[in-house]
C-alpha cells in the first residue's frame, strides 16, 4: 500500500484495484478493516500479511464484492464496488479469479469440472473450454487426475485444482488467500511460480499469507495489515531498483 | 447464437445432474404430477366421449313441420323449396300422406288395424328437415321454428329435444366438476413440486454459493433448476398419458357393454394427439411453474 494519496475520481494509470479510506464493520463499533487505501496495478505481484484476524480475508472479499465497505470507496477494474448493481456483481467477480482459503470445489464434480466453471459462467464453448481446462491441468499438475474427485485428491492438490480454477480464465485480478498453505516446500514454489508468472503476463495479483520465507525468497511488494489497519506498505525489489 | 447453445447445453447438463443427484426426490415428484395429470386426463377423456356422444345423438334430432291436410301437391312442394333455405337446414325431404301410412303400418305392426274403418287418410303429409351440425341443438331447432312459424301450409312443428338439453347439461356439469377438480389437483401440484425444487435448491446451497463466487448470475444459476422442474413435469405428463392408456384398454370392455345396453351403441375412444401434447404440456408447465415458485420464494427470503 503505497500510502499515496489515492483520489477515486482520477484512478491512476493501469491501477486494476484502488481502495480509498475503506472502513468494514460487521458489528457496530467493532472495525475488520479501518481507514485503508492502496493500490494494485496491472501485472503487480503483492504479498498481504499479518496476523490472524488482521483484516486479510475481509480485504479480499471487498476486492471481489462479496462485502460491500461501511465506509470509503472501492474501484475495481473501474467499477465502483460499493455501487455495483444486481447484475454488476457477476459481471465483475468473471473478471476475477479467487483462490479460497478453504478451496471451495465442488465435491460431486470432477475435477475438469471443477475448473470448467469458470469457463461455463462466461460461455466458453465446450471444446475450446476442454483445452483450456486440459493446459490449465498440465500447468499445476493434475492433468493425470482430471476425471478424479475433489474428495480423492490430497490436500495439495485441492489448493492446485482452486488456483488452476482461479487461472483458467485469464483473469485481470487474481485474489488468492493462503495458497500454499497445505503445500510442501517444492510445490509451494511451484504454485508461487505459477502466481508470478500470472503477473508477468499482467494479471495483478494479491497473494495474503503468513509465510514470511515466502515473501522474503520472492522480494515482492508487501502489504501488512494489523487490527484492520495498514501498518507497513513495503515495496519490491525490483521497486526499489 | 452460439454463446446461446453453449449456454442451453450447460443448462440441460447441469438440470440432468441435479435429477440424478437426487433420484428419489425427483421421482416423488414426477409421480405426484402423473397422477395429478392421470385424474385431469380421465376427466379430458370422459368429457370427450360424452361429446362425441352428444354429437351422435346430435345426427338423430329431426324437426318435422305437418302440413294442412288437403294441402295440394303444388304448394307441399312450394313450401319444401322455402324450408329448404330457412337457417340452419341441411336438407329437407317431403313425406307425403300415402308414405306417412305407409311408415304408420310399417313401424306399428300389431296396431295396423287402427286405420282400418277409416274413410280417409287422417295422417297429414310433413317435411322432415334434417339440421346442419352446428345448428342440431336445442338453439338451433329454436332459431329454426322461428323462422318457419307463421308460413301459411305448416299446421304444427315436431321436435324433440328436451333429453338432448338435458344430457348437455349435465355434461356441462362433469366437465365443471372437472375443471374445479382440476384446477385443485394442479395447485397441490405446483405445491409439491415447489417444494422438490426448493429441496433441490437447499441441498446445493453450496453450489450455488461457488457459482456465485466465480461469477455466475442470477439466470445461470436458476435456469437449471427450471430445467428440471420442466422435466419432471414432462415425464409427469408422459406417465400420466401411459397410465390413462394402460386403464383404457383394461377397462374398455366393461364401458362399451355398459354404453351398448345403455344406449344401443358404443365406441369410447382414447383422447387425440392434441389432448396427449396438451397433458404433457400441462405437466411441463407445472413442472416448471412450480420450480419457478420455489426460487421466487428462495430469492424473497
Amino acid at each position: 500500500m503505497r500510502a499515496r494519496g489515492v483520489d477515486p475520481a482520477h484512478p491512476g494509470a493501469g491501477a486494476l484495484v484502488r481502495l480509498f479510506h475503506v472502513s468494514k464493520s460487521y458489528l457496530a463499533g467493532s472495525w475488520a478493516l479501518r481507514d485503508v487505501s492502496v493500490e494494485l496495478e496491472k501485472g503487480e505481484f503483492a504479498f498481504l500479511t499479518g496476523p490472524s484476524g488482521a483484516g486479510k480475508t475481509t480485504l479480499m472479499k471487498l476486492i471481489f464484492a462479496a462485502e460491500r465497505p461501511s465506509e470509503g470507496q472501492i474501484i475495481v477494474l473501474g467499477r465502483n464496488v460499493g455501487r455495483l448493481g444486481r447484475s454488476g456483481v457477476p459481471a465483475l467477480r468473471r473478471r476475477i479469479g479467487v483462490v479460497f482459503q478453504d478451496f471451495k470445489l465442488l465435491p460431486r464434480r470432477t475435477v475438469e469440472e471443477n475448473v470448467a466453471l469458470a469457463l461455463d459462467v462466461v460461455g466458453t464453448p465446450r471444446r475450446q473450454a476442454r483445452s483450456m481446462v486440459f493446459a490449465m491441468l498440465k500447468r499445476v499438475g493434475l492433468q493425470h487426475r482430471r476425471f478424479h474427485h475433489p474428495l480423492s485428491l490430497s490436500g495439495g492438490e485441492q489448493q492446485r485444482l482452486a488456483i488452476a480454477r482461479a487461472l483458467v480464465n485469464e483473469p485481470e485480478i487474481l485474489l488468492a488467500d493462503e495458497p500454499t498453505g497445505n503445500l510442501d516446500g517444492e510445490l509451494t514454489l511451484e504454485i508461487m511460480d505459477l502466481l508470478v508468472s500470472a503477473a508477468t503476463r499482467g494479471t495483478a495479483v494479491f497473494v495474503a499469507t503468513h509465510d514470511s520465507a515466502l515473501i522474503e525468497r520472492y522480494g515482492r511488494r508487501s502489504v501488512k495489515l494489523e487490527d484492520g489497519r495498514i501498518v507497513e506498505d513495503l515495496p519490491g525489489i525490483r521497486e526499489l531498483l | 447464437m452460439r454463446r446461446l447453445g453453449v449456454r442451453l447445453r450447460y443448462f440441460s447438463r447441469t438440470a440432468l445432474h441435479g435429477l440424478r443427484a437426487s433420484p428419489m426426490t425427483s421421482a416423488v415428484a414426477v409421480a405426484t404430477i402423473g397422477v395429478t395429470l392421470l385424474l385431469v386426463g380421465a376427466f379430458v377423456l370422459l368429457v370427450s366421449n360424452m361429446e362425441r356422444l352428444l354429437d351422435r345423438f346430435g345426427e338423430d334430432i329431426l324437426v318435422s313441420a305437418y302440413l294442412e291436410v288437403g294441402l295440394p301437391g303444388e304448394e307441399q312442394r312450394a313450401l319444401l323449396e322455402r324450408v329448404e333455405s330457412a337457417p340452419g337446414v341441411e336438407s329437407v325431404r317431403l313425406v307425403t300422406e300415402e308414405e306417412a301410412v305407409q311408415r304408420f303400418r310399417q313401424g306399428s305392426a300389431g296396431q295396423a288395424s287402427l286405420l282400418e274403418g277409416l274413410d280417409e287418410n287422417p295422417l297429414p303429409a310433413s317435411l322432415e328437415i334434417t339440421l346442419v351440425p352446428e345448428s342440431r341443438s336445442t338453439e338451433g331447432v329454436g332459431i329454426l321454428v322461428a323462422a318457419l312459424d307463421g308460413l301459411r301450409g305448416i299446421d304444427e312443428f315436431g321436435y324433440g329435444t328436451e333429453w338432448v338439453e338435458g344430457y348437455a347439461r349435465a355434461m356441462a356439469l362433469i366437465r365443471g366438476i372437472g375443471v374445479g377438480i382440476g384446477a385443485v389437483l394442479a395447485l397441490a401440484t405446483l405445491l409439491i413440486v415447489s417444494n422438490t425444487i426448493r429441496l433441490a435448491v437447499y441441498a446445493r446451497r453450496e453450489e450455488i454459493e461457488i457459482l456465485r463466487l466465480v461469477g455466475a448470475g442470477r439466470s445461470f444459476v436458476s435456469i437449471p433448476f427450471l430445467v428440471e422442474g420442466f422435466i419432471q413435469g414432462t415425464l409427469g405428463g408422459v406417465v400420466a398419458i401411459a397410465l390413462l392408456y394402460g386403464f383404457f384398454r383394461i377397462l374398455l370392455p366393461g364401458i362399451e357393454g355398459g354404453l351398448e345396453i345403455l344406449l344401443g351403441f358404443a365406441t369410447p375412444t382414447f383422447v387425440g394427439a392434441d389432448g396427449v401434447l396438451g397433458l404433457i404440456g400441462a405437466g411441463a408447465a407445472l413442472g416448471t411453474l412450480g420450480s419457478g415458485l420455489a426460487l421466487v420464494e428462495g430469492s424473497q427470503r
